[in-house]
């Protein structure tokens, strides 16, 4: 068992003693009203879950690795494949580094040429207002943390409102399940945002080029 | 009629063998007196339940450095303030954790002195939140379960220009 699954499995059995602690003086006094103590709903963004900042993928084909690729693209750039999931760090001489990513889901996936314009550790999260529509709990503002959807780092893309970011769903990893931005896990963004300085190339396509 | 008696004809027989254990149980020695578990207690709040009322931006954070731009960007997020109504009865109109349904919710004297906000059930309750503090234009509060303060962090509430207190609701 790794220490993040051993983490959460922690935290699963601390929350269960900590409900049944509760249960019980609950027991004792008058019976909760019918909204008490219900069910988490299933979230599809889950803000506020935590994910530990050494999740890193290390197994299968999102796995971090360097990979054989063809690229005219300098070294340093990064390239991302949105319909294979993958975003890759050129390193030159056909090689380059090669992270597992999870990116928009239909209807928000793009492509185009941006630079990274700027680099942010445990960066602060603004859910949009769609999703304080469905979530009116939600703090409309969240201070970096483990708790927060942006994870331990993000790169800015140019002038537009998408990042490449962390995560604290690494599971997603390999999906389409963001409204656009590109999502690795907390582990290999920290190894990521260490290699890639402000002004680095991004280059998104949907597929790769033949 | 008929009915009647058949159900008479059944409970008879009951009847006899509770009697019978009754007796049984007089043959016994006094039971000792069973203590009854202490009741939690719902005490007064620091704070009238009205204080909360009003329209407020909301912020969390989890680092104690983070607290003043918190406080600032709840500020900034009035122009999606978090409404806070009064309620059906004496509570006010918010929400639990998790859960896009507003309930009607109070707050609740511990017997820890502490102030808690949430259903009316003796505190804490896991669905409760404590007031950490609360002054007319800022209250901070927190999720009392491990996981779900864990997940959110401490909330900053801060009233918006106009989100003004309204008086106190009462029970209809």
């Amino acid at each position: 068992m790794n220490r993040s699954s051993f983490i959460r499995r922690l935290s699963l059995v601390a929350a269960a003693g900590f409900a049944s602690l509760f249960a019980t003086s609950a027991a004792l006094a008058q019976a909760a009203p019918p909204a008490a103590m219900r069910e988490t709903m299933a979230i599809g963004d889950e803000p506020g879950r935590v994910s530990t900042e050494e999740v890193i993928i290390r197994e299968g084909a999102f796995a971090r690795q360097l990979v054989f690729f063809r690229s005219t693209e300098p070294v340093g750039t990064l390239v991302i494949h949105t319909s294979e999931r993958f975003l890759y760090l050129v390193l030159g001489n056909n090689r380059a580094l090669r992270y597992g990513i999870g990116v928009g889901r239909e209807g928000f996936t793009w492509s185009g040429l941006v630079r990274v314009s700027r680099k942010a550790e445990w960066p602060d999260w603004t859910p949009p207002p769609e999703m304080i529509q469905r979530q009116p709990y939600l703090p409309r503002f969240m201070a970096g943390g483990p708790g927060n959807p942006m994870g331990s780092r993000a790169l800015y893309l140019g002038s537009t409102i998408y990042r490449i970011h962390g995560t604290n769903q690494p599971e997603t990893i390999g999906h389409a399940v963001s409204s656009g931005c590109f999502r690795l896990a907390n582990g290999d963004v920290i190894d990521l945002y260490s290699r890639v300085q402000t002004g680095t190339k991004v280059v998104i396509r949907h597929a790769a080029t033949l | 009629m008929s009915c009647l008696a058949t159900r008479v004809h059944r409970t008879l027989p009951v009847l006899s063998m509770l009697a019978a254990a009754l007796v049984l149980a007089g043959c016994a020695s006094t039971p000792a007196p069973v203590a009854q578990p202490q009741r939690p207690q719902i005490r007064p709040a620091a704070y009238p339940v009205s204080a909360l009322v009003g329209s407020w931006g909301i912020a969390s954070y989890r680092e104690d450095r983070d607290r003043p731009r918190t406080e600032t960007m709840a500020r900034q997020h009035c122009r999606t303030p978090y409404v806070i109504t009064p309620g059906p009865t004496d509570g006010i109109m918010m929400h639990v954790a998790d859960d896009p349904k507003a309930y009607e919710l109070t707050l609740k004297g511990g017997a820890d002195g502490k102030t808690y906000l949430g259903f009316e059930t003796p505190p804490p309750h896991a669905q409760d939140r404590e007031i950490l503090s609360l002054t007319e234009n800022v209250i901070v509060m927190r999720f009392i379960a491990p996981d779900v303060h864990a997940r959110y962090g401490t909330f900053v509430y801060v009233r918006c220009p106009g989100g003004a207190q309204a008086a106190a609701p009462r029970r209809t």
